[in-house]
């Protein structure tokens, strides 16, 4: 009858530990997994009380994670020390009054007998302590048996791995958030500095003060437009920001002249697309082809602009943006050597270089987008807001809405 | 979860639950709760007849042991009936059938309890 009982008993035990292998290896989620192991180890040994603790390294204590049967226990942690760690035996189910350092009964006393403990089990994955059980009174029987402890220990030390997995998972996933912050962090002083060079650029040209701040914000409205989208936005809005950092170098004499350049003068402007691309391509850029932005914000459709007279079909989209964006906000801004152009005289400007300096699909596109501000269909006007309020709205409308239809027609 | 319900009889001072389906995950806590629940409200006979439940493991146990707990607690008294040779084996195994009364069936489990006033 005994040998019956005892075959029964091993079945039993065994089932019960393929059922706490399918839990800590099921998708369930952390709490729910640890839930279910506990329910496993106090269903085999019949304990209607236990709970599960998660060892916090930093404020040394155990920290209830689930528990069984017990009321009001809620925020209820355990004291413990390295003195203590270091004579727990690896995960050992220990009678409560077995454990022979005073202090760690002492501080806990409280706690175990709010738990009603009567088993302590320290939880250990290879060396390192994560976590403990606490198991109440049985309702079978008191003590357990040698084959019991042993058949704890199994099951103590799958919890404890599953613990460690957990710890190991979330320190992983606090890395990543941290990765995260700081990657944010970097990137706000990056743009930062990136505006503080194109204050510095903007700086050099009495008459361009903001240019490059406008140029990015018109170049995002069409990009945007376009469809691009994240990345691809903050990197045309970059390329804008820094597209005349070559003129830098270029003495502020000539670019601030009031009258007509001489030849000379005129190569030496034309050199800072070069000097732009020469001094961007030495920083690794995170967004795409933004020196190549910059290097070709001068070529023309027609392939008669610099510094590689590049063909229309050899231009990227972002080129022929930057390009107008450029241009455009050149047009509609006081220059040393003339006027700035009424928005209407900019807008036929742009109309007429269609083909020849300006792409015919951008260009459309930079129309659409500024009619729709205009009209206040987009939220956040990047037009709009840096032109002056000098023109009515009804007539621009109008001389858009024709361009429009004659390029379609 | 999905393979567990139970449904309720309450009759004066005593209930029959009769669990249905798998006991062997945390769904089945229900029928822990239940228990309790009617504890809570002063039904201390109750009954749990096992005509419809089908596989019960360690999880299961451990939910049994936590009902087995309560109505000691509560001074209740719990009957358990319509067993299979299965479940009683695993039950008596775990010496939870040392606190609860066993019946053939829900009908003597209620005649008995009747007679305990």
């Amino acid at each position: 009858m005994k040998e019956k009982w005892n075959l029964k008993r091993l079945i039993f035990n065994i089932s019960s530990l393929v059922d706490l292998g399918q839990e800590v290896t099921s998708s369930k989620g952390f709490n729910d997994k640890m839930k279910t192991t506990l329910y496993v180890v106090t269903g085999m040994f019949s304990v209607p009380k236990a709970a599960l603790f998660l060892y916090n390294s930093n404020s040394h204590n155990l920290e209830l994670l689930t528990h069984k049967g017990l009321r009001e226990i809620d925020g209820t942690s355990l004291y413990v020390r390295a003195k203590h760690i270091k004579i727990f035996k690896k995960n050992e189910p220990y009678n409560i009054s077995e454990i022979k350092d005073n202090s760690f009964c002492e501080h806990n006393g409280g706690a175990f007998k709010k738990l009603q403990t009567k088993t302590f089990i320290p939880l250990f994955a290879k060396d390192e302590f994560v976590g403990a059980i606490t198991l109440g009174k049985r309702l079978a029987r008191g003590s357990y048996l040698p084959s019991e402890k042993d058949v704890l220990k199994v099951i103590a030390n799958q919890m404890a791995i599953t613990l460690h997995n957990s710890n190991l998972f979330k320190k992983l996933t606090n890395k990543v958030t941290e990765n995260k912050k700081l990657y944010e962090n970097m990137r706000h002083i990056y743009h930062d500095t990136i505006q503080a060079f194109a204050a510095a650029i903007d700086a050099k040209d009495v008459y361009t003060k903001n240019h490059s701040y406008r140029v990015a914000r018109y170049a995002v409205a069409i990009a945007r437009e376009i469809g691009w989208e994240g990345r691809d936005i903050e990197g045309i809005y970059v390329a804008g920001l820094l597209h005349d950092i070559g003129k830098i170098i270029i003495d502020r004499g000539v670019i601030n002249k009031g009258e007509e350049l001489n030849t000379m003068e005129i190569s030496e402007i034309k050199r800072h697309p070069q000097i732009s691309y020469d001094i961007l391509s030495k920083i690794k850029f995170p967004w795409k082809d933004v020196v190549y932005f910059v290097k070709h914000h001068h070529e023309r459709v027609d392939g008669k602009g610099y510094p590689d007279s590049l063909a229309e079909t050899e231009l990227s989209d972002g080129v022929k943006i930057l390009a107008l964006a450029d241009a455009f906000d050149a047009m509609t801004t006081d220059r040393p050597y003339r006027g700035k152009l009424s928005l209407f005289d900019a807008l036929r400007e742009v109309k007429k270089c269609l083909g020849t300096q300006f792409d015919e699909k951008i260009s459309k596109v930079f129309f659409r987008v500024l009619q729709k501000e205009i009209k206040g269909e987009i939220k956040e006007a990047q037009i709009l807001p840096h032109l002056d309020k000098d023109f009515d709205p009804a007539i621009i409308t109008t001389l858009l809405e024709a361009i429009t239809a004659e390029l379609t027609a | 979860m999905n393979n567990f319900s139970i449904s309720v009889k309450p009759a004066n001072d005593i209930v029959v639950i009769m669990p249905k389906g798998y006991v062997n995950d945390l769904g089945a806590e229900r029928l822990e709760q239940a228990c309790e629940q009617f504890l809570d409200k002063g039904i201390k006979k109750v009954v749990i007849n096992f005509s419809d439940m089908q596989f019960i493991n360690s999880i299961g146990a451990s939910i049994f042991t936590g009902i087995v707990q309560k109505t000691l607690e509560y001074n209740g008294q719990l009957c358990f009936t319509n067993m299979r040779k299965v479940h009683r084996d695993v039950f008596e195994m775990l010496g939870i059938t040392k606190h609860v009364k066993v019946f053939k069936d829900e009908r003597n489990a209620l005649s008995f309890l009747k007679g305990l006033g």
